[in-house]
């Protein structure tokens, strides 16, 4: 059964004092009738936040980088804008790539508002960045019939340099790097701009053929968002919607182009008289992993209102939707989908976020890899089932001691006091009410839904539990959270985190973890795979264990991390071996002569198996 | 599994109920009761209906209506709180049934009953709706007749209700009444639930002193209570947390009626 979930009114700004279940300081004292008491409280408060400051491990580096640029939600101007600017507080990403091939990650930053400028971070290699997104040609995406809503690195033409995929309400752009710090905005040519109000998309080489595809989701059915003709255009359901925008899957032509093959793949169901439906839910997050190790990606889809969907790969150009056996049929509100072996067990798992609130306690899944394209949700037995209302989260190893933990962004929108709740289950409990009409649904103003939402950072207590530790590293902030990138901006073993806000201005936190827990990154590159190595496994024998690692093409929920395979090895000097499997099918075993290092690894050098 | 293995049982059970006479609801209650007994309920379903629409402000038959369906969708979905379609054909029973008599109270309160029986199998957003249409139909209850157990209900389901909705107030307000009216009853074993559900009410509503009087006065009448005693036992943040587990809407909540007649 559920446990009762967070204290305390979620509803409350950060600096009142919560209403109701957490007992602050003060109040305590007063219960206890007693001034003095409260002085010493005061007191143990101050030592105990001294205390925590001393013991964090991320460093806000925000400002000094350069990155502080603020992003802005778009405000529409149309009869539903009001309504609309409650559920469209969407667009801020951070994508991790190192697209100038220096040795060291760039990110790039999107922007929502109309004229809003995106960011593209050229890493100067001394945890400091310069904007070169003007320079660079990718700056501009926001404008009256467009609004950004993610991004995406991808080598679309197979040349070794990351190209930059801008997902967006309206029409995608394909920016192709030139390699000289300019690129070209080659949408049309490639065939993936047609009118979508995408919102998420990731690329893996679903059939082996060398090149990535582009599969990506979309939030609204595609309409003109911004000047919409009927005002039905909102979900019909709170848990079984399936008006939404659905998924688009684009096959790579190896010659600069796509093909739209949804259906040819399968990524939808067939009636009793044959017709193929496309997938129709209000997607938010897409993740690609390898479920049951048979070297072909499998699809995860994570939806808004409604059923999440598990996709295996046939391994012949086509999926399966398992989702009754994989996952079962959910009606929550999936916002995040990574992938990650938590538990070293050799099969890959999935963290997925919903909504958990005083007001709806859905919790997040943290799918167990059952191995035999079953998964089972471990989120409540291992304390990461309840983070508010969730956006993205990442697998990463933030401590270097060999266990996967778990960043968490949340909060929905953090305004005023006053809680929008009422207004929308007074919608809500409305007889016969049409929620596919948006003027059914009440306008947000000023007020507060799931917002002043504290970050979460699970610590992994050895596969087994999760312990937040987002407090003590200074990393519970407030702000409405949405995208999360990892990156070893400094090369120095330890893992850095970019946070994206919405309406808000971002976070660079700087790992200075002071152990002594030793590490090793790869940077893989495919020779007959794809060169950027999507899809390709790791397996790393150190210290009697072997651990999993894999590279993703850009699963999580508005973030993309880097694409170099990091282990923290803890005490562990020496690494036996590594296995890579290709995303091409071969498997190569690799000596690793040093740790603490990133060493590069290429498709057909090392000892076949 | 049962019913399949005798199929033919429930075939003879259903021409037996329609042999007995519409006029004695009492006896196609007792065929109804006797197929939960068998776990067959299947069977059991259609007496239990024929009862309840017979006499439709029986407390009693109504709830072992609403035992049968839930004992009947759990057991074909263990693995979950049931199958919300199995919930819907139960509320569209009462529905009707409430129709075809608006002035049986107690049909009302069996409504509401059938609402909060769906609301662990629902989805978050659908658990607040079938919250909201219970707490209709108690209230139509209440209007007919302002008994203790309907006072009681929904003064209780007002508590499950996130406070951002304001509704923990009202929920004393219908516990008080409740209490009010058992104080003047001989005492009975179910009148400790007032005293737990309106101690939770002032906890709710930030009245802790109150809370901890009603308590030990309900542990005094009901010292063998382990709701009262847990509470009892608990302060501050603890007992805050035991109070939100006991009121997790996500948890089922035991409506089976059978208290009230079995102490009577």
């Amino acid at each position: 059964m559920r446990k009762a979930g967070q204290t305390g009114n979620p509803l409350t700004p950060a600096g009142l004092p919560a209403l109701r279940t957490r007992v602050s300081a003060p109040r305590a004292a007063r219960r206890a009738g007693n001034l003095a008491g409260a002085c010493l409280i005061c007191v143990a408060l101050a030592v105990a936040a001294e205390q925590t400051i001393a013991q964090s491990w991320f460093q806000d580096v925000t400002n000094s980088a350069g990155v502080n640029a603020r992003h802005s939600n778009r405000v529409f101007d149309n009869p539903y804008a009001k309504i609309m600017e409650g559920y469209t507080a969407l667009g801020a990403s951070a994508t991790v790539a190192d697209y100038d091939g220096d040795g060291y990650d760039d990110v790039f930053v999107t922007d929502s508002k109309l004229g809003g400028k995106n960011h593209l971070y050229h890493n100067n290699h001394n945890f400091t960045f310069t904007d070169v997104a003007e320079a660079a040609g990718v700056a501009d995406s926001n404008d009256a019939s467009d609004a950004v809503a993610d991004s995406l690195w991808f080598d679309f033409n197979n040349d070794g340099k990351p190209d930059l995929f801008v997902v967006r309400f309206g029409h995608n752009q394909l920016f192709q790097n030139m390699g000289n710090g300019k690129f070209k905005d080659v949408s049309k040519q490639a065939g993936i701009d047609s009118y979508k109000n995408a919102i998420t998309a990731i690329a893996f080489d679903y059939d082996r053929d060398g090149k990535l595809d582009l599969f990506v989701g979309a939030y609204f059915q595609p309409i003109n968002i911004f000047k919409p003709e009927s005002p039905r255009f909102f979900p019909e359901s709170f848990e079984t919607a399936n008006n939404g925008g659905g998924v688009s899957v684009y096959h790579n032509n190896g010659d600069g182009t796509f093909t739209d093959v949804t259906e040819k793949v399968g990524l939808g169901t067939r009636d009793e008289n044959g017709k193929f439906h496309r997938l129709s839910g209000w997607t938010l997050d897409l993740g690609h992993a390898d479920a049951d190790n048979d070297g072909f990606d499998d699809l995860y889809v994570a939806c808004d209102f409604g059923t999440d969907h598990f996709f295996h790969n046939n391994g012949d150009g086509t999926f399966s939707d398992i989702t009754e056996k994989a996952i079962g049929i959910d009606t929550k509100k999936g916002m995040n989908v990574d992938w990650g072996d938590f538990d070293n067990d050799g099969l890959l798992d999935i963290y997925v976020t919903n909504i958990t609130d005083d007001y709806m306690r859905e919790g997040n899944f943290l799918w167990h890899n059952n191995g035999n394209l079953t998964f089972s949700d471990v989120s409540r037995e291992t304390g990461t089932a309840e983070t508010g209302w969730g956006w993205g989260a990442k697998f990463f190893d933030y401590d270097n001691d060999g266990w996967l933990d778990i960043y968490v962004t949340n909060g929905w929108v953090s305004a005023g006091k006053d809680s929008y709740v009422p207004d929308v289950f007074k919608m809500v409990t409305t007889p016969n009410i049409d929620f596919a009409d948006a003027r059914n649904w009440p306008p947000m103003g000023d007020k507060s839904l799931s917002g002043y939402e504290k970050k979460k950072l699970f610590h992994n207590e050895k596969g087994q539990i999760f312990k937040d530790e987002a407090r003590r590293h200074g990393v519970d902030s407030i702000r409405d959270g949405r995208g999360v990138a990892i990156a070893d901006f400094d090369n120095d073993g330890r893992l850095d985190m970019f946070v994206a806000n919405a309406n808000g201005e971002p976070y660079l936190y700087r790992n200075t973890e002071p152990t002594s827990n030793h590490w090793v990154q790869f940077a893989l590159e495919g020779t007959k795979s794809n060169k950027t190595a999507v899809g390709a496994q790791v397996r790393l024998k150190a210290g009697g264990m072997t651990r999993l690692q894999f590279i993703s093409g850009g699963n999580s929920f508005a973030g993309q991390s880097s694409n170099r395979v990091h282990f923290g090895l803890g005490e562990v000097a020496k690494v036996d071996q590594i296995e890579v499997r290709w995303p091409a099918g071969e498997r190569e075993v690799f000596s690793v002569p040093a740790v603490d290092k990133i060493q590069k690894i290429v498709e057909g050098s090392g000892k076949r198996k | 599994m049962s019913y399949r293995r005798n199929s033919l049982i429930p075939a003879l059970l259903i021409l037996l109920a329609g042999s007995v006479s519409a006029d004695d609801p009492n006896a196609v209650y007792e065929k109804g009761a006797q197929a939960m007994v068998s776990k067959d309920y299947a069977s059991a379903i259609p007496l239990l209906q024929q009862a309840v629409q017979a006499d439709p402000d029986n407390l009693r038959d109504a709830s072992e209506l609403r035992q049968a369906v839930l004992r009947q969708t759990l057991a074909a979905h263990p693995k979950s709180e049931g199958a919300t379609a199995d919930f819907d054909k139960d509320i569209a029973f009462f529905d009707q049934l409430t129709k075809a008599h608006p002035a049986s109270a107690n049909a009302y309160l069996n409504f509401g009953f059938a609402y909060v029986d769906k609301i662990p199998a629902a989805g978050s957003i659908t658990q607040v709706i079938q919250a909201n249409n219970a707490l209709t139909e108690f209230t139509k209850s209440i209007e007919l007749k302002p008994t203790w157990i309907a006072l009681y209900t929904r003064g209780n389901s007002y508590l499950y209700w996130p406070k951002i909705f304001g509704r923990a107030g009202l929920g004393v307000a219908d516990l008080e009444k409740a209490y009010e009216i058992q104080k003047k009853e001989p005492k009975k074993s179910y009148h400790v639930r007032v005293y737990i559900s309106l101690g939770d009410g002032y906890w709710k509503t930030e009245k802790p002193d109150k809370a901890i009087e009603i308590w030990k006065e309900g542990a005094a009448a009901f010292p063998d209570s382990q709701g009262l005693k847990d509470r009892l036992a608990k302060k501050g943040d603890d007992l805050d947390k035991y109070i939100n587990d006991v009121l997790d809407p996500n948890k089922r909540v035991d409506t089976d009626l059978k208290e009230l007649w079995r102490t009577q």
